[in-house]
């Protein structure tokens, strides 16, 4: 079966170093951090207490008083992201609404709300039941599904950090394969106590805001939001007559089977998924301009990545620069790989390698170029993102213009 | 959404239950005409009368070194055990298989709850100092795939997909495709979920103890697919083979019957229907089987998100060879699953179609 190549016509993201694609581009491009003091709920007893938050986000600005309430904060950045996406596509009316579905990636969801509950059914008071309606990411896929009309595919990857960059893979996929004409493909993540007080535990949060495979580095920077991009197959696109952002060339997912929380040291997982996605595009390795990182500023998965990275590129490693917007968007765990995918794409249709914040000075163990010293005009086409996860979840995709 | 299919087979399956440890447990529960529902005890269901189908015979330890299975949550624990009574059933031992061309798509409903409402609770009594670490790392719905992969030595593809009552089936076309694609020679898929008491209370409190569960369920169910190439090489038997795949998200007004046409695509031709989550619920679905025979598990073990894995292993277990078997799955608001089969030679000989109380 000859698959058809996949293309973006549409992107959407609302999040906290932007919230649409303009505020977003202009903050990948002139390295503009959306990482600040947190205020969503108290982090006063923690040592860390900054994340990238939306700031300011009011539902009543997007949504009428009842559907706000009945929608968790995932699922409502998870609309904004996928009207802006649609809207920018011009998709309206062009397919029948089973020929579109919608693949997305999910964490820790209404969590956010649902903590309330429980919060108030410990204490012993009443708490309006609707604060549960969210506990389970599937939920925005439904939401986004009954809101877009889209009564094709409807599907939640929820592989922790790794969940939405599966997604579009998937999502991708669906269309390759004719199965569907469109799908809006991404995900949609929101802080929490959950989320920052586990990785608090863990005592892998940075009470700075994170540095990416500097020297010093002591963790994450935690983020929200979401981002989605519409794919179609690039025949479909063309006969419509629809802007072309670029293409999901391929993608590939493994599981380490190592261990829940810590990487496998030498990266060979990590290599294998970057080097089958590489060959899922059907290019060969020498084309890969540059690499968006997972990146998350930790001690141990910024070395691990660096180590995967030689066993890809060998000697020509260093000319291969691998990246983190992490210190940008701080960690938006199951939309992470959505909004670094998205990251990808309009860096590459600007030719530029975006700049990894936050530089601290040099560590030895990562030693390969991280564009530390600012962003860089690239003429390459292709870069890839990639996605790391709890359970050694891994996906990978290849992005070109 | 339709995807048809003549290279895979499905050479083993297993599952945990409330009826006990493997399908047999639940074919033998079948034809008895009982169930393995128990009371929810008043303290947790305060309004009384309310039955679940919690997996009370199932024992960690009797599937993994009790040292292990105290770091897992319940939830992973139900996926170790059915993963690995679903390999033995298929013959395959994964040290002698590339652990890279094995992997896992789990549906998990709930699996990561108990753990976060475990460790939310913490800091809500103790605040930070209240914060287990050794508990986070479990709050994910992808630890029971995970820990799965961990314990099974399973590296190719691993992914979990939570969609409502259709969870089980997500990662079931997700795993088909990846076959495949080439992108591995096995993969586990199907469904897990634990029961809680504290989702009772949940449950109670948004209505849906009253809307769609006379009573929930907890365990998993797993298959274990395989190109048909692979299987033939290794001479595995051949439960079932997978026909198609077809799924539509939403069956918007107005456009009811074009979406069940689609859903229904080549699904005229079956011998048996399985029935998961809402699909007895949802009347255009019921209207166009109604001549058929079904049988829906959950009625006897409790329903849950991912039961999925354990009504299709119950299916294939039914299903004598060469007839079509047809699992339909449905959630209150999309999506829709029809997934067909057809028996192989290694199927079972047993017919749901004449047990006790299984016939709508």
């Amino acid at each position: 079966m000859v698959k058809k190549r996949v293309v973006i016509t549409g992107l959407g993201v609302f999040c906290g170093a932007g919230k649409n694609v303009t505020e977003f581009s202009d903050a990948l491009l002139n390295g503009k951090s959306g990482i600040a003091p947190l205020d969503l709920f108290d982090v006063s007893a923690f040592p860390a207490r900054i994340g990238c938050q939306v700031k300011g986000y009011a539902p009543l600005d997007h949504f009428d008083r009842t559907t706000a309430r009945k929608l968790s904060r995932a699922d409502q950045f998870g609309l904004i992201a996928v009207t802006e996406a649609l809207t920018d596509s011009g998709l309206a009316g062009h397919y029948s609404p089973f020929d579109m579905g919608v693949s997305m990636g999910g964490g820790a969801a209404g969590m956010f709300q649902s903590e309330q509950w429980l919060r108030s059914l410990l204490a012993g008071e009443s708490a309006p039941p609707v604060l549960l309606r969210g506990v389970l990411p599937d939920k925005t896929a439904t939401e986004i599904a009954l809101a877009c009309n889209l009564a094709g595919y409807q599907g939640t990857v929820t592989t922790a950090c790794s969940s939405s960059a599966t997604a579009i893979g998937w999502g991708a996929e669906l269309v390759a394969t004719g199965q569907q004409r469109a799908v809006v493909a991404g995900g949609s993540d929101t802080l929490s106590l959950l989320t920052f007080g586990g990785f608090n535990s863990l005592k892998v949060v940075d009470p700075e805001p994170c540095s990416p495979f500097s020297l010093g580095r002591q963790g994450i920077s935690l983020g929200e939001g979401a981002a989605f991009l519409v794919l179609e197959s690039e025949e479909d696109a063309l006969a419509r007559g629809a802007r072309i952002y670029g293409a999901v060339l391929g993608y590939a997912l493994a599981g380490e089977a190592y261990h829940m929380t810590a990487p496998e040291p030498t990266g060979s997982t990590a290599a294998r998924v970057m080097r089958d996605a590489i060959a899922a595009a059907g290019i060969d390795s020498s084309r890969v301009g540059w690499v968006n990182a997972h990146g998350t500023g930790t001690p141990l998965n910024d070395v691990v990545e660096s180590n995967a990275m030689k066993l890809v590129f060998g000697e020509r490693v260093p000319s291969v620069p691998l990246i983190s917007t992490k210190a940008m968007t701080g960690h938006c765990l199951g939309a992470a790989g959505a909004i670094e995918a998205l990251a990808t794409v309009i860096a590459l249709n600007h030719r530029t390698i975006p700049q990894t914040l936050n530089f601290r000075g040099r560590d030895p163990e990562c030693d390969l170029d991280y564009c530390h010293e600012g962003k860089r005009p690239c003429e390459a086409g292709i870069a890839m993102s990639n996605s790391f996860a709890f359970g050694g979840n891994i996906t990978s995709l290849v992005l070109g213009i | 959404m339709i995807y048809s299919y003549n290279d895979i087979v499905i050479s083993g399956f297993s599952a945990v239950t409330a009826a006990g440890n493997g399908i047999e447990a639940v074919l033998e529960l079948l034809g008895s005409g009982r169930d393995a529902l128990s009371s929810v005890p008043d303290e947790i269901a305060a309004n009384g009368g309310q039955r679940w189908g919690k997996a009370l015979g199932f024992r960690a330890s009797d599937f993994m070194p009790p040292l292990k299975a105290r770091k897992l949550d319940r939830c992973s624990q139900f996926a170790v055990g059915a993963s690995g009574l679903a390999l033995k059933d298929a013959g395959i031992d994964p040290k002698n298989i590339n652990a890279e061309r094995i992997g896992i798509a789990l549906g998990c409903g709930f699996g990561g709850v108990a753990n976060s409402a475990e460790f939310l609770s913490g800091y809500f009594k103790g605040g930070v100092e209240g914060l287990a670490p050794v508990l986070f790392p479990n709050t994910v719905s992808n630890a029971p795939a995970s820990n799965s992969s961990i314990e099974h030595g399973l590296k190719g593809p691993n992914v979990t997909l939570v969609q409502r009552f259709c969870s089980a089936e997500s990662a079931f076309a997700m795993a088909c495709r990846f076959i495949t694609e080439g992108r591995a020679d096995v993969m586990l898929t199907g469904g897990a979920d634990d029961l809680m008491p504290l989702m009772i209370t949940g449950f109670a409190a948004t209505g849906q103890l009253r809307r769609y569960a006379a009573c929930f369920g907890e365990g998993s169910g797993i298959l274990v697919l395989e190109s048909a190439a692979h299987a033939a090489r290794r001479n595995a038997p051949i439960k079932a083979t997978v026909e198609a795949v077809a799924s539509v998200g939403l069956l918007p007004a107005g456009h009811e019957q074009e979406g069940a046409d689609r859903l229904f695509t080549g699904a005229e031709q079956c011998d048996l229907i399985s029935l998961s989550g809402t699909a007895g619920d949802t009347p255009l679905l019921m209207q166009r089987i109604e001549a058929h025979a079904t049988f829906d598990i959950s009625s006897i073990l409790g329903r849950s998100l991912a039961m999925g894995g354990t009504a299709i292993a119950t299916l294939l277990a039914s299903l004598k060879p060469g007839q079509q078997g047809l699992h339909l799955a449905a959630s209150p608001e999309g999506p829709y699953y029809a997934i067909r089969f057809t028996g192989g030679t290694g199927a079972a000989s047993t017919s749901h179609c004449d047990m006790k109380g299984v016939s709508y």
